[in-house]
């Protein structure tokens, strides 16, 4: 489902991200990418809902080459991928469920079944009673089960959570946690990048160890692997 | 496009004109001023070439006739000149009808004149023809003096030429004018709905990192461009409307030897073409500032 090939990306400013990153993750497969801070993870990601291209090599989802895709189709590719963003990305002036309910919108979906659909993701994040409140209004907790209920709100293809767990406590981190493994039993592929070493242990999923922007270790059913 | 997504687009609108007020207002009153100007040109230009007409229609064209031409040469040359194209009427005023009518604007001291002059009579005979065109009054001029038998041809070419040398210089000075104000009208709705655009780039960027298509986020704004110039066309579409009927009505009452245009159907013409107008102002604006800006 997704490739990278000799992956390497530098941004303008000359910071190295990935250096040749060869990776592949099958459908349904669930990967934990983890790695120091500023190891490439979040670039990582972002390479696949085309917020960034690389600077070298191939990447591919369903094998549609991301590097070569036109503009006008990287809306389509996104429709495809639910992305719970490591700072939430929520629209200000949007309620909780017309935030949740604008990845619907943009599908032309009908307000009534955009509503219905909204609120059912939101009962799977447990914020049913904050339903018009304004993120502004939300703790950092809740802000991300906004963001969470966002990204898989339109059933995507695959899954992508940057730190999905890094600003709650552990009990709501393995609420989400729950939540990722039902969908991804449901067939979504997913793909997070945490620090977080005890749940990566005890999850016992495909473990892909990024350091300065390299892969250094690619484990089936393994564990987080560093000291803290 | 649905009913919850028109809903979403005028809300969008909404917010945006509220959140940028002054400039909303300003490229209001552009669009406005640059309407008024031309809503008021195209009556007045209406105005002058009905005046122009109606000055034009009595233009008539004299071609007198040598003396020594027989009667029946010019009872000829009467049928040649009503054959000739352009020619819509063709009266002859023969030297006797001539001289009577000279008699009778003297007045009293006429009859005597014409009892002097006793049997002799020094006037020509003479054509009064009119154009069916006023502009061809001149090549139908020119034709006649091909005639050997007409001493002199004479029009009143000064006023029809000096009328329409000025409703054309007016004709494109207002056109400068409007186009001047409509460019600026343009640039304004386009700085509004870029400045909107900038103040909601994060915005703009999350919604496309969600799905987004560009269009979907340039609806509100184009929306909003036109929005912003009908709303200046019908605030322009009252004034003209309103300042001509009182404008038409002052002129007739104390001017009344001008003939004011009051037609209905010139007057929805005008209004409609400005609500249109506005409304394209609008949307070049907004096209302006929206060909390329969602590169996030
Ligand atoms: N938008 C950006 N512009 C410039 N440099 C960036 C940008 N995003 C990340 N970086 C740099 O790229 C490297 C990798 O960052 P990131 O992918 O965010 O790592 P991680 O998510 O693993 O912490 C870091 O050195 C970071 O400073
Ligand atoms: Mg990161």
């Amino acid at each position: 489902m997704i490739q990278l090939t000799n992956v390497s990306k530098i941004y303008p400013n000359g910071a190295k991200a990935l250096a040749d990153v060869s990776l592949r993750i099958g459908k349904g497969e669930f990967v934990f990418l983890v790695g120091p801070s500023g190891a490439g993870k979040s670039t990582l990601i972002r390479l696949l809902y085309r917020e960034e291209h690389p600077s070298r090599g191939l990447v591919s989802f369903n094998g549609q080459n991301l590097v070569r895709m036109k503009e006008r189709e990287v809306p389509f590719l996104r429709r495809k991928i639910g992305v719970i963003f490591q700072d939430f990305k929520l629209l200000p002036r949007k309620t909780v469920r017309e935030n949740v309910g604008f990845a619907l919108e943009v599908l032309g979906l009908q307000r009534h079944e955009v509503a219905v659909r909204a609120e059912k993701a939101l009962e799977l994040v447990g914020l049913t009673k904050k339903l018009k409140a304004f993120p502004h209004q939300l703790s950092g907790g809740e802000q991300q089960r906004v963001c969470v209920a966002r990204a898989i709100v339109n059933d995507p293809a695959l899954l992508m959570a940057d730190e999905p767990t890094g600003n709650l406590d552990p009990d709501t981190s393995w609420e989400i946690m729950d939540l990722l493994h039902n969908i991804n039993k449901k067939g979504t592929t997913v793909v997070m990048a945490t620090h977080a070493k005890d749940i990566v242990d005890q999850m016992k999923k495909r473990v892909v160890a990024i350091e300065q922007g390299r892969i250094a270790r690619d484990d089936e059913k393994g564990g987080y692997g560093y000291e803290l | 496009m649905s009913f919850s997504s028109a809903k979403y687009v005028l809300r969008e609108t909404l917010s945006s004109v509220k959140r940028n007020l002054w400039l909303s207002i300003a490229s209001v009153m552009t669009v406005m001023v640059s309407l008024i100007i031309l809503g008021f040109s195209a009556f007045f230009l209406a105005n002058t070439s009905n005046v122009a007409q109606s000055f034009e229609s009595q233009v008539e064209i004299s071609a007198f006739v040598h003396t020594n031409v027989p009667e029946t040469q010019v009872q000829a040359l009467e049928t040649k000149i009503k054959a000739m194209p352009g020619v819509s009427s063709v009266v002859l005023v023969t030297k006797a009808q001539g001289l009577a009518q000279f008699g009778q604007s003297l007045g009293k001291a006429g009859g005597n004149l014409v009892s002097d002059l006793a049997g002799t009579n020094p006037l020509p005979d003479k054509f009064t023809i009119k154009a069916t065109d006023p502009r061809r009054v001149q090549t139908l001029a020119d034709q006649l003096r091909q005639f050997t038998e007409l001493k002199s041809v004479r029009y009143g070419q000064g006023v029809v030429d000096r009328l329409l040398q000025f409703t054309r210089w007016l004709r494109w000075m207002g056109a400068g004018v409007i186009i001047a104000f409509g460019a600026a009208a343009v640039v304004l709705i386009s700085i509004n709905i870029k400045m909107n655009v900038f103040s909601r780039r994060r915005e703009i960027q999350i919604m496309k990192l969600v799905g987004a298509s560009n269009w979907f986020i340039r609806w509100p704004f184009l929306v909003e461009g036109l929005f912003l110039g009908l709303a200046g066309g019908i605030l322009a579409a009252i004034l003209v409307g309103t300042g001509y009927n009182w404008l038409a009505g002052y002129v007739s009452s104390t001017l009344a030897f001008l003939p004011v245009v009051r037609s209905t159907w010139l007057f929805w013409q005008v209004q409609t073409s400005l609500l249109v107008l506005g409304m394209v102002i609008g949307a070049a604006g907004s096209a302006l500032s929206l060909r390329k800006f969602l590169n996030v």
